[in-house]
C-alpha cells in the first residue's frame, strides 16, 4: 500500500523551518511508472466517480436518484478491484505473511518461495478458464435494473484475472532469475528490484 | 475433512501465498475435493462479495485520505497542531499526536498515516534534537489512532462482515480515540519531565489564542447549524448559508486548519443526521478534499490527483481482493460448522464474557502481528462474532475491540508491519525500533483494557446519538 511520500532528499532543508511553520514540499511525481493495466483500472475508477458523482446529485439536487447509477457503481467497483488487483501483482505488495522466511534455512525458503510463485501462476490460470466456465453458465442473463449481460462484468473479471496471471508469470520468471524473492527480501517490497 | 479448509488456507498462507489468493485456493482445493457444487461457484461468490453499495465507501475513504496527504494540507494542519501545543514542554511530541488525531479524522489506514507523515514527523522531531527512538515510538503509537477515530477503512469492512451500522462504529470511535489520544499525550509529558526537556516554540498568546479560535469555529459551525434548524430554518438553506459564511470567514482571517479539520465534522454530523449515508459521506469527503486542493488552497497539481488515483486504486483493489476471497471462505467456515465447533469449544471453556474478551484480545494481538488488520477482520469476524452474540457482547463494542487490538498488532514486536515501515522511514535497525516502541504499549494496552472492559466508552455515543 503506498501513498505519497514528502520529499526529503534534501537532507539539510529542515521540514520545520526556523520561521517556526512546516514547510514540506511532495516528492516528485513520475507517472511513466505506470503500466497497461494501471491506466484500464484508472478509467474504470474515474467511469465510477463520475457515476456516483452524478448519483449524489440527482439525489440532492433533483432530489431523484437514478436508479441505474447504483447498479452500474457496484460493477464498476468489480471491475477496478479485478483489474487493479494485477497491479499489486506487479508490484507483489498484494498482502502476504513473510515471517516464517526469517526462520528458514536459505535454501528451504528459496524452494517455498519458488512453490508460491508457481501456485500463484496455477491458480490465477484456474481462474481464468473457471470465469471463462461460469459466463457459459450465467453470462447471458441480464443485470437487475439495466438490460444488459451479466456477462460483460464477468469478461472484465477474466480479464482481470488474465492480467494477473500474466504478472504472475513475469514476476516468477523475475524470481527465478535474480535467485530470489520478496518474500525472502522483504525490505525490497514495492521496488522495482522485487 | 471440514479441518482440511482451515489447514490448507494456514499452511498456503504461512508459506508466503498472498492472503486473499491463500483463501480463495484453499476454497478452491475445498470444492473440488467435496465436489458438492460445482467449483466455478468459488469466481460467482467472489465477484458476489464485493456486488456490494457500502463497500463502495471504500475507494472513497481512501482518496479522500489520500488527498488530504498532500503538502498543503499537512503543512497547514502541523502548523495548527504546533500553534496550539508546540509551546508545551516535548512540543513536538505533542504536535506529532494533536497532528495524527486530526489526521485520522480525515484517513482511514494505520499504514499511510505512519508511512507519509510519519517521515515528515520524524524528521521534523529529529531535526529539533529529539532522540530518534522517541521520535520514532511516539509516531508509530499515534499511527494506531487512523483507524480508530472515524473515517476508518477497517470499521467500514467490519461492519460488512459483522452486519452492524457503519455510522455507529464511527461514533463509537471518537470517544476511544480521544482517551488514547490523552494517554498518549500524558506519555510524552512523561518523557519531557523525565529528560527534561524544553518548548519547541516561545509561548506567544496570539497564538494559541488564534488555535483555539479555529477549534471553536470548527465546533461552532455544526452547532449553529443545530441551533438554527430546530428553530425552524431549511435545513438545506441553513446547511449552505453556513458554508457561505465558513468559506467567507476563511477568506478573510485565513485560517490555517478549520477547513480540513471540518472533513470529520462534515462526515459525522451528515451520518448521524441521516443526511447520507457512509457511501454518500465518504464521496462528500472526496469532493471536499478535491475542493480544497483544487480549488480554494490549489495546492493540488493534476499529476498529483493522477497519482493519488493510482494509489487509490492500488489499495482498494488488494483489501477487496481479500474481502472477495474472505466471501466464499467465510461461507465455507460456516456451511462446514467449522465455525460452530470453535464456538462450542470456547463456550465449553468459559461463559463468562471478561474471561473470552481477555482471550479474544490475546488472540487478536497475536493475529494483528502478522496479519494485515483488514485481511485479520475478514478471517476473525465469521469465527469470533457468533461467540459474542451467544454472550451478550455488543458487536459494536467488539468492533471496536477488535480493530483496536489489530493496531496494536501492526506496531507491537516483533512483526508489526508498522514497525517496519517507521524503521526504514528512520533508518533505524528493527531492533531499535522495537525497543523504541515498547514504552508507548503502556498508553496503548491501557486504552485498550479500558476500552475492553468499560464498554460504556465505546457504547455511550452510538446509544445517545442511534437510540434502540
Amino acid at each position: 500500500m503506498s501513498t505519497h511520500a514528502p520529499d526529503i532528499s534534501n537532507e539539510a532543508e529542515h521540514v520545520l523551518g526556523a520561521d517556526g511553520e512546516f514547510h514540506v514540499t511532495d516528492e516528485p511525481i513520475d507517472l511513466s511508472v505506470y503500466r497497461f493495466e494501471d491506466w484500464v483500472a484508472f478509467g474504470f475508477f474515474w467511469v465510477l466517480a463520475a457515476t456516483v458523482f452524478y448519483q449524489f446529485f440527482t439525489r440532492y439536487a433533483l432530489n431523484d436518484s437514478a436508479g441505474w447509477t447504483e447498479e452500474i457503481a457496484r460493477y464498476l467497483l468489480i471491475c477496478i478491484v479485478f483489474v487493479g488487483a494485477s497491479v499489486s501483482v506487479r508490484k507483489n505488495t498484494h498482502i502476504h505473511v513473510d515471517i516464517f522466511y526469517r526462520f528458514m534455512p536459505a535454501p528451504m525458503a528459496r524452494a517455498i518461495s519458488t512453490a508460491v510463485d508457481f501456485v500463484r501462476v496455477l491458480f490465477l490460470g484456474y481462474c481464468i478458464y473457471l470465469t471463462w466456465l461460469l459466463m457459459g453458465k450465467i453470462g447471458r442473463q441480464s443485470m437487475a435494473v439495466i438490460d444488459w449481460p451479466i456477462g460483460m462484468i464477468y469478461a472484465v473479471v477474466m480479464f482481470g484475472f488474465t492480467l494477473m496471471c500474466f504478472r504472475a508469470v513475469m514476476i516468477a520468471i523475475k524470481h527465478w532469475r535474480q535467485g530470489y524473492s520478496v518474500l525472502e527480501r522483504p525490505e525490497t517490497a514495492g521496488s522495482d528490484e522485487a | 475433512m471440514t479441518s482440511a479448509l482451515l489447514t490448507s488456507f494456514l499452511a498456503l498462507m504461512c508459506s508466503g501465498l498472498p492472503v486473499a489468493l491463500a483463501m480463495a485456493g484453499a476454497s478452491l482445493l475445498y470444492v473440488m475435493i467435496s465436489g458438492n457444487v460445482p467449483d466455478y461457484v468459488v469466481i460467482h461468490r467472489m465477484v458476489n462479495g464485493i456486488d456490494s453499495f457500502p463497500l463502495l465507501a471504500v475507494p472513497f475513504f481512501i482518496m479522500a485520505g489520500n488527498l488530504m496527504n498532500s503538502a498543503g494540507i499537512t503543512n497547514r494542519i502541523y502548523n495548527f497542531a504546533l500553534a496550539l501545543v508546540g509551546w508545551l514542554k516535548g512540543g513536538l511530541g505533542h504536535v506529532n499526536v494533536i497532528g495524527s488525531v486530526i489526521f485520522a479524522g480525515m484517513s482511514g489506514t494505520a499504514i499511510a498515516d505512519a508511512a507519509g507523515l510519519g517521515t515528515i514527523e520524524i524528521k521534523a522531531m529529529t531535526d529539533h534534537g529529539y532522540p530518534k527512538e522517541f521520535s520514532v515510538g511516539v509516531t508509530a503509537a499515534s499511527a494506531t489512532l487512523g483507524p480508530i477515530i472515524p473515517p476508518s477503512l477497517p470499521f467500514v469492512i467490519y461492519a460488512m462482515f459483522a452486519n452492524v451500522s457503519i455510522g455507529q462504529l464511527f461514533l463509537a470511535g471518537i470517544i476511544p480515540g480521544a482517551v488514547m489520544a490523552i494517554l498518549m499525550m500524558f506519555t510524552v509529558a512523561y518523557f519531557a519531565h523525565k529528560n527534561n526537556w524544553g518548548r519547541d516554540t516561545a509561548f506567544s498568546l496570539s497564538k494559541v489564542g488564534k488555535a483555539v479560535l479555529e477549534l471553536v469555529v470548527v465546533v461552532g459551525f455544526p452547532t449553529a447549524i443545530w441551533f438554527a434548524t430546530e428553530a425552524g430554518t431549511d435545513p438545506t438553506w441553513t446547511f449552505f448559508a453556513a458554508m457561505a459564511v465558513l468559506l467567507g470567514a476563511d477568506y478573510f482571517f485565513r485560517f490555517n486548519a478549520v477547513l480540513p479539520i471540518m472533513t470529520p465534522v462534515l462526515l459525522i454530523g451528515g451520518m448521524t443526521s441521516g443526511i447520507f449515508t457512509a457511501t454518500e459521506g465518504a464521496i462528500a469527503a472526496c469532493v471536499w478534499a478535491l475542493f480544497l486542493g483544487k480549488v480554494w488552497y490549489r495546492t493540488m497539481s493534476w499529476k498529483m490527483l493522477v497519482k493519488v488515483s493510482m494509489d487509490t486504486i492500488e489499495t482498494t483493489a488488494t483489501v477487496l481482493l481479500i474481502v472477495a476471497a474472505a466471501s466464499i471462505f467465510g461461507w465455507l467456515l460456516t456451511v462446514t460448522k467449522v465455525t460452530d465447533a470453535v464456538a462450542a469449544a470456547v463456550l465449553a471453556y468459559t461463559h463468562n464474557p471478561a474471561m473470552f474478551l481477555l482471550l479474544a484480545n490475546l488472540l487478536m494481538l497475536f493475529v494483528g502481528c502478522f496479519l494485515e488488520p483488514t485481511a485479520a477482520i475478514t478471517i476473525l469476524v465469521p469465527i469470533l462474532l457468533p461467540i459474542c452474540h451467544q454472550l451478550g457482547i455488543d458487536p459494536i463494542h467488539f468492533g471496536l475491540v477488535m480493530v483496536l487490538n489489530l493496531m496494536i498488532g501492526l506496531l507491537h514486536p516483533p512483526m508489526g508491519m508498522v514497525l517496519f515501515v517507521l524503521a526504514r522511514v528512520a533508518k533505524l535497525s528493527v531492533e531499535r525500533t522495537t525497543i523504541a516502541i515498547l514504552p508507548w504499549l503502556v498508553p496503548l494496552l491501557g486504552s485498550l483494557i479500558l476500552i475492553t472492559y468499560v464498554p460504556e466508552i465505546a457504547l455511550w455515543l452510538p446509544r445517545k446519538f442511534f437510540p434502540q
